[in-house]
């Protein structure tokens, strides 16, 4: 299993570089794994991470992309509601590379 | 990112010359034992791997006709070497189907054969050893088991069985593709490939109902598990969650709404996709379909119908009577499963919905056959009737509609380069060249009729094309389905002299 | 020696061919998989089968110039068997007259075509690629075979009537002595060793579109529902 060196701690990720154990994750590491993925995390990227891991604490998925871009329309304007804006803010795809940095695992299937 | 290189867009197919072991380095992820073990597989790799490898082999050979006729009759006339949208796109020679059949064939010669034993190496028969069982799981994993090369196989040997009887084989020792067997785990514990619980769907489905709500004014439900409706609607687990996957989820629902039609998805088979069909094995692919016919019966429904999901219909279609039919349970006037294209063309025919086309005025349209929808099954009764429905159904949504080059469509249909268990990112590389013949074809049209909708009936499509669009410069929004272009044209409300 | 050899092949050939086919039928087909769009009834596959049969259809679809030089080559071999049905039969039916003169003809055309396709399997780097030994030798064993039968023919007559007789009696199973002559007794050991390879190699083709799985089936999951006794 691969790791990651994160201030002398050894976290498990798998091929991809997703957190393997959820519990391992908090707000610098988020930082880290942003900084891995090239992303400059923003509030609005914070947005994103925070409601994703709400959403999976009550629904143990990421949820659907719509649900997250109208979320982030309510939040942060109607403006930027789209999918486009979300994937300005994470190149890597709003569901996936998104998922990454909240400590999420990969969605899995057709998407 | 910077290592995948889109082949540029010239809007023209050429036939590339061999470059040996270009894609080579794209190699799927190897499954974790777990996962294997879940699916009564061994754990890893067997230490006597070889010896069952052989024996499953010959276990497979007796068990279809298909792997026994295709391992002697093929003559390498080359008629395949150039129809392979991978060996297009990598250049590598191993992607031709005949040179990815040799690699399974040549350990056939060499343990099954009299010319083999006789003549060894100069029949190419080979050991297999490590370096090709390694072979085995890059090239074999490089197949969409789209069947454009059994199209034009004068004796119809077909590399999907080929291939799914290789990953059969390499399961059975314990070498497994890490993508595909995650997700049949899902597929058969938690009922979808996502592995989307209950509530989480039916949370999806509210705000999907919100939204049509907020967008039309329109209440539309999107019910799940109603006892007694009249259709269960399966459809890939990937409309729950994906753009543009989702509008075509509402396009369904608004159809079933403006027809009058009662219907219900299942949380308990909330999936249409059955990835025991690429992975060649016949017992996963029986229980995942069976969920479907399970919660058909529970639901006492009177159909059941397909959404738009291209290897979902081939083993809803072709296979589901085999697998676990008959279906006397159903209403005897639809004793199969009808796919979504065929039952909305047939409302619209019928004149039970009306389609004002004018609302995709602002699309020029084309439309992408999916391999397993365009070589492997059918819609309708009439012979083709996979490639009429849903162009006709197109047609009575929009006004302007285009149709790619020959070769290119019809049967004779490009893979979007993600079917078969290769819609997983550490494959992008190839996904991206497997994409370039069908992208040619595209961006011909772009160029000479101002194409700007990718109509398509596949989540895997779906999924690939949004993901590889923006590598050759185009803007992933093209991508829709083609109930996307329903949902935007039915006219809702009132009937008309109901 | 060469009667021996001969009823050996016979026999090898005839078994080969036999055990070949009972390996294919007793394999099932658990599974409708028809390359669609397929025919719904029996004669519609009789159809399909009978097109890529005569006609190839599906290599027509595939490369035209392969599809000209491989059917060339086919129907060639037809009318090369049908002429040569004459040194079989006796009497001689008035209809293998009819292939006399074009079987010659068909003698050319079979060479020529051969050489087409060994030089494409040769210079195509693709068909090149996947090309062994054996596919280059079975091309060369069939030009030679024609070859030795068209020196029959213009270079060094040997005597019709001795070998006709030879071949009457292989086939009455009360052999006749061996005709004198080096180019037919070299001509038939060629033919006899296509014969010898043809039931544990590629050239099983012959028989296999007959039965291939994809083109066979009729395009009715739905309507029948199909199932073997492993997969129920």
């Amino acid at each position: 299993m691969p790791t990651i060196d994160f201030k002398g701690k050894q976290i498990e990720v798998d091929e991809d570089g997703y957190l393997v154990n959820l519990d391992d994750w908090n707000e610098e590491l988020a930082n880290y794994l942003a900084e891995i993925e090239e992303v400059q995390m923003t509030d609005a990227h914070w947005e994103v991470v925070n409601f994703l891991r709400n959403y999976y604490k009550q629904y143990q998925i990421a949820p659907m992309i719509k649900i997250l871009v109208k979320e982030i329309g309510k939040v942060m304007g109607p403006e930027k509601g789209n999918t486009k804006y979300l994937y300005e803010l994470y190149p890597g795809g709003p569901a996936k590379q998104a998922c990454k940095i909240a400590g999420l695992p990969k969605p899995t299937g057709c998407v | 990112m910077a290592k995948i290189g889109a082949p540029e867009l010239t809007g023209r197919i050429e036939i590339p010359k061999l470059a040996e072991g270009a894609s080579a380095d794209q190699k799927s992820y190897i499954a974790k034992p777990d996962n294997m073990a879940a699916l009564s597989f061994p754990r890893e790799r067997l230490p006597n791997w070889k010896e069952k490898a052989i024996e499953k082999f010959g276990e497979l050979l007796k068990k279809y006709r298909s792997l026994q006729l295709s391992m002697d009759i093929c003559v390498k006339c080359g008629a395949c070497t150039d129809k392979c949208h991978y060996f297009i796109g990598t250049k590598d020679p191993k992607n031709m189907p005949v040179a990815r059949q040799e690699l399974m064939r040549k350990v056939y010669r060499k343990y099954f054969t009299t010319e083999g034993k006789l003549f060894g190496g100069l029949a190419r028969a080979a050991d297999l050893d490590d370096n090709l069982l390694d072979e085995w799981f890059t090239y074999f994993y490089q197949c969409s088991e789209c069947r454009r090369c059994s199209y034009y196989c004068p004796y119809g040997i077909d590399t999907a069985e080929i291939t799914m009887a290789a990953r059969e084989i390499m399961d059975s020792i314990g070498y497994g593709q890490k993508y595909t067997l995650e997700i049949i785990g899902k597929a058969e514990t938690i009922g979808n490939n996502l592995g989307m619980l209950g509530p989480a769907l039916r949370n999806t489905l509210d705000f999907v109902e919100e939204e049509i709500k907020d967008n039309t004014g329109v209440d539309i439900k999107l019910p799940t598990d109603v006892e007694g409706a009249d259709v269960l609607l399966v459809t890939p687990s990937a409309d729950f969650f994906a753009t543009p996957h989702v509008e075509s989820l509402i396009g369904y629902a608004k159809v079933f709404h403006q027809a009058g039609i009662s219907w219900t998805f299942s949380s308990y088979a909330s999936e249409a996709g059955n990835f025991g069909m690429f992975i060649g094995n016949y017992d996963h692919m029986k229980t995942i379909n069976k969920r479907i016919w399970d919660a058909a019966r529970e639901l006492k429904v009177k159909r059941v119908i397909a959404g738009e999901c291209g290897h979902a219909w081939r083993a809803m279609y072709s296979f589901s009577n085999t697998l676990n039919g008959p279906f006397d349970y159903l209403d005897k006037k639809y004793p199969s499963p009808v796919h979504i294209c065929e039952f909305t063309l047939d409302l619209v025919k019928k004149g039970a919905i009306k389609l004002d086309k004018s609302a995709n005025d602002g699309f020029t349209v084309t439309f992408h056959d999916s391999c397993n929808v365009a070589r492997a099954s059918r819609m309708g009764d009439k012979i083709g009737g996979q490639f009429i429905i849903p162009r006709e159904l197109i047609k009575a949504a929009c006004n302007k509609y285009v149709e790619m080059s020959r070769g290119t469509t019809h049967a004779e249909t490009f893979c979007c380069g993600g079917g078969g268990g290769l819609l997983t990112d550490e494959l992008i590389d190839l996904r991206v060249k497997g994409a370039m013949p069908r992208m040619q074809a595209l961006k011909a049209v772009i160029d000479s009729n101002g194409v700007n909708f990718f109509a398509l009936i596949c989540a895997i499509c779906k999924a690939q094309f949004t993901k590889i669009f923006p590598y050759y410069g185009l803007e992933m929004e093209m991508v829709g389905g083609v109930h996307q272009l329903v949902s935007r044209a039915i006219i809702l409300g009132a009937k008309e002299g109901v | 020696m060469l009667t021996v050899i001969a009823y050996a092949v016979a026999v090898i050939f005839v078994w080969g061919i036999l055990s070949r086919f009972i390996i294919w039928l007793s394999s099932p087909n658990p599974l409708k998989i028809p390359t669609t769009p397929a025919p719904k009834t029996f004669s519609g596959v009789v159809a399909r089968i009978a097109g890529e049969v005569v006609l190839f259809q599906s290599l027509f679809k595939a490369d035209k110039k392969l599809w000209l030089g491989g059917w060339i080559f086919h129907v060639s071999f037809l009318l090369i068997v049908l002429r040569h049905s004459r040194y079989f039969l006796y009497p001689v039916p008035e209809w293998v007259m009819v292939f006399q003169t074009i079987g010659i003809y068909a003698g050319f055309t079979l060479i020529l075509a051969l050489a087409f396709l060994f030089i494409r399997r040769l210079t195509i780097d693709r068909v090149n690629y996947v090309s062994s030994f054996m596919d280059y030798a079975v091309l060369l064993l069939l030009m030679l075979i024609g070859i030795t039968g068209l020196t029959m023919k213009f270079i060094g007559r040997p005597n019709l009537i001795d070998i006709k007789a030879y071949i009457l009696g292989l086939f009455s199973l009360s052999p006749e002595a061996m005709p004198d002559s080096t180019v037919f007794i070299l001509h038939l050991l060629l033919f006899l060793l296509l014969l010898l390879y043809f039931p544990f190699s590629k050239l099983l083709h012959a028989g296999g579109v007959f039965i291939s799985t994809t083109r066979t089936q009729t395009d009715t999951p739905v309507e029948k529902r199909h199932i073997t006794p492993w997969a129920k």
